[in-house]
């Protein structure tokens, strides 16, 4: 609940218990916050001249990272939901300006605090992020094709954040022990096929 | 080759004591072929995050089609072009009658510690941690979004201790340093983070600002010299500064 987050409105208060559930709410709450501010695509055009895509792009990365910010807790209410919202599309413009002019989005690709890499020690993050770099995302992300719908759905709801205990209410498994067994037989397959290729 | 997925997600997952943890991080950096499936385990989790993204903007596509407001707005603006010339004119003509009244009869000047203040409490009051997972360096990042800045601080030098390459904690140093009043360790922590070159390296409007909340002979001057290298070098903190430099101060 965010009952402690006084610069909320209600409706936005709203929005925000809903992202934080899951499911079908959760689809709903992220619905109702992309509608909310979708005339900040309009404002990216006519303000900073972008075109629609563009713009469309900007927003969309904005909602989507707002989202991830809401479900891992990084939304702490000191602001309106608008203004929050539009301090991170912001950003995102500034990003844009910064990569269209130095091109560095080609050179680096940035961390996320929910990135895994985030969690490791940095003396072996070095070693991981080599192997990672080595990585033939065309075939990984073929391969996700050919893992079966159950498991591409199941993994995908793991890399959305849910934890097996809501992967098995949304997917009615008895119980998460077996979504985790189940999950981890998936990422066993995807290996076997990516390595197979 | 054994087969190690759920020890490695239990790893991900915060599953593991901080001994476990530590063996963990040994064999990634001794045992090539495990280190190769953490990289797949990592490798995979970016992957489907990718495809959510995709899929994610595919639905907001069909949203966006469906919003009424977007789609008068789109086709309503041609019609509106010669208002909005019009509109332009009148704005900036207004905007320079603004600026020659801010110009000539406003006084008011602002405190370089209000600004830095203002900008303390909105960005650096919490910092990111990562859910489930405690390491020395969540740890250390709690206590300060506890505000125990000391022994955040205390951690977060004992990081360095091991690690003296460790950028993170050199700007996480500064910033405890910076919210516990000792603006010379915060200067010195912010200069040692200068001196690596970063994709994003916020270390020089850190110092900048740290100056300003010092505020000595002096500093006000130095402060806006390093706002202005921000500004030019479009480094990190280039809004703010830009906005700072603005103002009388």
């Amino acid at each position: 609940m965010n009952l402690f987050k006084p610069f909320l409105l209600p409706d936005e208060r709203e929005i925000i218990d809903s992202i934080e559930k899951n499911g079908a709410e959760r689809k709903k709450g992220e619905e109702c916050l992309f509608n909310r501010y979708a005339y900040f695509i309009k404002e990216g055009i006519h303000k900073f001249s972008l075109s629609y895509e563009d713009a469309f792009d900007l927003y969309s990365d904005t909602i989507i990272s707002a989202i991830e910010k809401i479900i891992n807790g990084s939304f702490q209410g000191r602001s309106s939901l608008k203004t929050w919202v539009y301090q991170i599309f912001h950003n995102k413009y500034v990003d844009l300006l910064r990569k269209k002019s130095t091109n560095k989005s080609s050179i680096h690709r940035t961390l996320s605090i929910s990135d895994p890499l985030f969690q490791v020690a940095d003396n072996s993050k070095t070693i991981i992020q080599q192997l990672v770099d080595k990585t033939d995302w065309t075939v990984l992300k073929q391969k996700l094709k050919e893992v079966g719908d159950n498991c591409r759905q199941m993994l995908m709801f793991w890399a959305d954040g849910y934890s097996d205990k809501e992967i098995a209410v949304a997917m009615e498994y008895k119980t998460s022990d077996v979504v985790k067994t189940t999950r981890l037989r998936c990422l066993e397959k995807l290996k076997q096929l990516y390595h197979s290729s | 080759m054994e087969n190690h997925t759920e020890y490695i997600d239990d790893y991900f997952a915060g599953n593991l004591n901080p001994e476990e943890r530590k063996n963990f991080e040994k064999q990634m950096e001794l045992d090539k072929n495990f280190a190769v499936e953490v990289a797949f385990y990592v490798a995979a989790k970016q992957a489907l995050k990718e495809e959510l993204v995709d899929e994610k903007k595919e639905w907001f596509r069909e949203l966006a089609s469906q919003n009424v407001t977007l789609s008068e707005k789109t086709e309503s603006a041609p019609v509106r072009r010669i208002w909005v010339y019009r509109l332009a004119a009148a704005a900036v003509f207004v905007g320079i009658v603004f600026f020659s009244w801010s110009l000539f009869f406003q006084s008011s000047t602002t405190s370089p510690n209000e600004l830095a203040d203002k900008y303390i409490n909105t960005n650096l009051e919490n910092l990111g941690v990562t859910m489930g997972v405690l390491d020395s360096m969540q740890e250390a990042l709690q206590l300060y979004n506890a505000k125990q800045y000391t022994k955040a601080l205390q951690n977060f030098e004992q990081i360095i201790q091991r690690d003296t390459s460790n950028y993170t904690a050199k700007q996480h140093a500064g910033e405890c340093s910076l919210m516990l009043g000792n603006y010379d360790k915060a200067l010195s922590y912010f200069q040692q983070l200068g001196t690596y070159t970063l994709y994003s390296n916020p270390a020089i409007f850190y110092q900048a600002l740290t100056l300003m909340k010092r505020n000595q002979p002096g500093d006000k001057e130095e402060a806006r010299r390093l706002l202005k290298q921000v500004v030019d070098n479009d480094l990190d903190g280039k809004e703010p500064a830009r906005d700072w430099l603005n103002k009388k101060w």
